[in-house]
C-alpha cells in the first residue's frame, strides 16, 4: 500500500514539469551560471590567464553541496514541496485520493517522494558544480586540482547527507504548514522566514558564545554547518564529537516531530474543503 | 442481506447548523439508491463521512459492516464527490493511471474505460482544459474503472448536455444490472432519479422525510382530482387541504376512505361534479410535498 503510494505520487511529480523545474533545478541552474560568469569576470579582470590559482574540484562541489540548502536552493526547494505537500489542497483533489490509500500513507509518500526529489537536486548540484570548474577552468586558465584539502567521495557522501538532512528539515515543517494552513504558499512562507531566521539567530547567538551550546545546536542551519564542517575535514582533526553527535540528533529529531506531527494533523483533519 | 451502506445516529455539526442529524439509514447491497434533498440537507457529508473525508461529530457510519475509512471496505468502493477536480498537469489517462497506481490496480483498463464515458478523443489532453461535463465523464470513469462493489455518484450528471445525461444514465442503469454494481446517487435531477433508482430516500435538515421504493413513494401520496363547479366552493369544503389545479378543477389531499363522505358533503353543498379521479403523485410531486411537510422547501 504504502509502495503504491509512492508509485502514484512519483508518477504525478514526473508529470508536473513546472514543479520538477522551478522546485529541484532551477537553483542548481543558477548556481552553474553564477560560477561560471565568476570566471568570466575574474578573467577579465585579471585581464590574463589565472595559472597561479587551481580550481579544487572537490572543494568547489562540497560548498555547492553546503549551499544547497541555504535560503537562495531554499527557497525554490519550498516551492517544489510545497506544490508536492499542499497541491491537493489547492487543486481539491484530495477527495479522489483519500478513498483509495490511507492517508499515512498518503502523506507519508508525499514526504518520500519530496526526498527523492532533493537527493535529485543535490546530485544535478555535484554534477553542474562539477561542470562549473571545468568550463569555468577552461575560461580563466586556472589549473584543476581533484582535491587540494585531501578531502574525497567519502566527504562528499556526508556534504550530501547532511545537506539531504537539513533540507528535510525545511520540508517537514513544510508539510505542518501545508496541512494546517492549506495553501502552498504558507508552506513556501514559512519555510522561507524560518530558514532566514535561523541564519540571523545563529549568527547572533555565536556572537554571545562562540562554542557550540543547546541554544545554538537547537537551530537546525547551526547543526548542519557544524557536521558539514566536520565530515569535510579529513580524520576530523581538532573537532570534538560530543556537539557533533547532538547536532545529528537534533536535525533527525527535528525531521522526525515534524512530519509526525503533520501526518498526525492529516490523520484528523476534516476534508469538507480541501 | 448485505449491507452497502449504513448510518446510526450520525451527526455532523458545522457551527449551528446539524446535517446530517441524527441519521440512522441502512441501503442495502444490489441496485441503484437515491439519496434526495434540498442543498444542505446532508447528502454530500453523509458520503464524506462514509468515505473518510470527514469525521462524525458524533454515531457511526459503515460500508460493508467496517467502519467508515476503513481502507478494505474502501477499497470495493469507487466514488465521484461533487464536481470533481483533477490536477490540471494530467491528462485524462494520466489522472486514471495514477489512480490505478494509488488503488494498487495493475490490470486496469484504462483506455476502456475512457472509451465508454465517452473521452477516448481527449484521453490525452490535459484536464485543465477540460469543460464540466468533460470532468464528470472523467470522474464517472474514476469511480468505475477499479470495478468496486459499491459506486457512490454525487449529482454524477450535473453540467452534462441531455445526450451526456442519457449516455450516463444509461451506464448506471447497465452496471447495475448486469454487472451488480450497488450505485448510490444523489441528485437534484429528479427524473434522472425516478429513472434508474429502485429506491430513494429524501432527506430534509439531515434527517429521514421518506424513504422506500419510488413505486410505493409515488403511489402511497394519490389525490382525487375533482372537475367540479364553483370551484371556490369546493376548495371552501377542502380547506387546507385542496389546492386548485386550473380554473375548473381541484386537487384534494385525501385518503380513499375518505372520499365518499367528501363527495356526499360537496353535491349537498350544491356544487356540481363532472369527474372524480384518483391521480398518482410523480417523484417530483412526493418530493416536494414531503419537503414541505418537513418544513424545508
Amino acid at each position: 500500500m504504502f509502495a503504491n503510494a509512492i508509485a502514484a505520487e512519483r508518477f504525478r511529480l514526473l508529470r508536473d514539469r513546472g514543479t520538477l523545474f522551478w522546485g529541484f533545478c532551477f537553483a542548481p541552474l543558477v548556481g552553474f551560471f553564477l560560477s561560471v560568469a565568476g570566471e568570466v569576470f575574474l578573467r577579465n579582470l585579471a585581464k590574463k590567464p589565472l595559472t597561479g590559482m587551481p580550481l579544487d574540484l572537490v572543494g568547489q562541489v562540497m560548498k555547492a553541496l553546503g549551499d544547497g540548502a541555504s535560503l537562495f536552493p531554499a527557497l525554490f526547494l519550498a516551492i517544489g514541496a510545497a506544490a508536492i505537500l499542499a497541491g491537493d489542497y489547492r487543486w481539491e483533489t484530495w477527495r479522489l485520493l483519500t478513498p483509495r490509500n490511507s492517508r499515512l500513507h498518503l502523506l507519508g509518500a508525499k514526504l518520500v517522494v519530496v526526498g527523492e526529489a532533493i537527493l535529485w537536486n543535490l546530485v544535478l548540484t555535484i554534477v553542474l558544480s562539477l561542470l562549473a570548474s571545468v568550463i569555468g577552468a577552461s575560461i580563466s586558465g586556472r589549473s584543476l586540482t581533484a582535491s587540494a584539502s585531501g578531502a574525497g567521495l567519502a566527504q562528499i557522501a556526508g556534504v550530501l547527507a547532511i545537506t539531504w538532512l537539513e533540507a528535510m528539515t525545511l520540508v517537514s515543517l513544510a508539510a505542518v504548514i501545508a496541512v494546517v494552513a492549506r495553501s502552498p504558499m504558507g508552506a513556501v512562507v514559512a519555510v522561507v522566514v524560518v530558514r532566514f531566521a535561523q541564519s540571523i539567530l545563529a549568527v547572533g547567538l555565536q556572537g554571545l558564545d562562540p562554542e557550540p551550546n543547546w541554544k545554538t545546536l537547537a537551530i537546525p542551519g547551526y547543526s548542519a554547518d557544524l557536521l558539514r564542517g566536520f565530515v569535510s575535514a579529513p580524520n576530523h582533526a581538532g573537532l570534538e564529537t560530543g556537539p557533533v553527535g547532538v547536532a545529528l540528533i537534533v536535525l533527525l529529531a527535528w525531521t522526525a516531530v515534524l512530519a509526525t506531527g503533520a501526518i498526525l494533523l492529516f490523520q484528523r483533519q476534516d476534508l469538507t474543503r480541501e | 442481506m448485505t449491507i452497502a451502506l449504513e448510518a446510526s445516529g450520525l451527526v455532523k455539526t458545522y457551527g449551528a447548523v446539524r446535517a446530517p442529524d441524527d441519521l440512522s439509514l441502512a441501503i442495502p447491497a444490489g441496485g441503484v439508491f437515491g439519496v434526495l434533498g434540498p442543498n444542505g440537507a446532508g447528502k454530500s457529508t453523509l458520503f464524506r463521512i462514509a468515505l473518510g473525508l470527514v469525521r462524525p461529530t458524533s454515531g457511526t457510519a459503515q460500508l460493508f459492516g467496517a467502519p467508515a475509512g476503513d481502507m478494505a471496505a474502501l477499497r470495493k468502493v469507487g466514488a465521484m464527490i461533487e464536481t470533481p477536480r483533477y490536477p490540471p498537469y494530467l491528462t485524462a489517462r494520466d489522472t486514471l493511471t495514477m489512480l490505478a497506481l494509488e488503488s494498487g490496480v495493475r490490470n486496469a483498463d484504462i483506455g476502456g474505460w475512457l472509451e465508454r464515458v465517452g473521452l477516448s478523443q481527449a484521453a490525452d489532453r490535459p484536464t485543465n482544459g477540460f469543460s464540466v461535463g468533460m470532468k464528470q465523464r472523467l470522474g464517472l470513469a474514476a469511480a468505475f474503472f477499479t470495478r468496486p462493489e459499491l459506486v457512490i455518484l454525487d449529482e454524477p450528471t450535473s453540467g452534462m448536455d441531455p445526450a451526456g445525461i442519457q449516455e450516463i444514465r444509461a451506464l448506471i442503469v447497465d452496471l447495475a444490472q448486469k454487472e451488480g454494481v450497488t450505485v448510490i446517487l444523489a441528485s437534484h435531477q429528479l427524473d434522472e432519479v425516478k429513472r434508474v433508482c429502485d429506491r430513494v430516500v429524501i432527506l430534509s435538515k439531515g434527517k429521514i422525510a421518506a424513504e422506500g421504493a419510488v413505486d410505493t413513494l409515488t403511489a402511497s401520496q394519490v389525490r382525487l382530482r375533482l372537475v367540479a363547479s364553483p370551484v371556490a366552493q369546493v376548495l371552501a369544503v377542502l380547506g387546507d387541504k385542496g389546492e386548485a389545479d386550473g380554473p375548473d378543477a381541484v386537487l384534494a389531499d385525501i385518503s380513499r376512505t375518505e372520499a365518499p363522505a367528501l363527495i356526499k358533503a360537496l353535491v349537498e353543498a350544491g356544487v356540481e361534479i363532472t369527474e372524480a379521479r384518483w391521480r398518482e403523485a410523480d417523484l417530483e410531486g412526493v418530493y416536494l410535498k414531503t419537503l414541505k411537510t418537513a418544513g424545508a422547501a
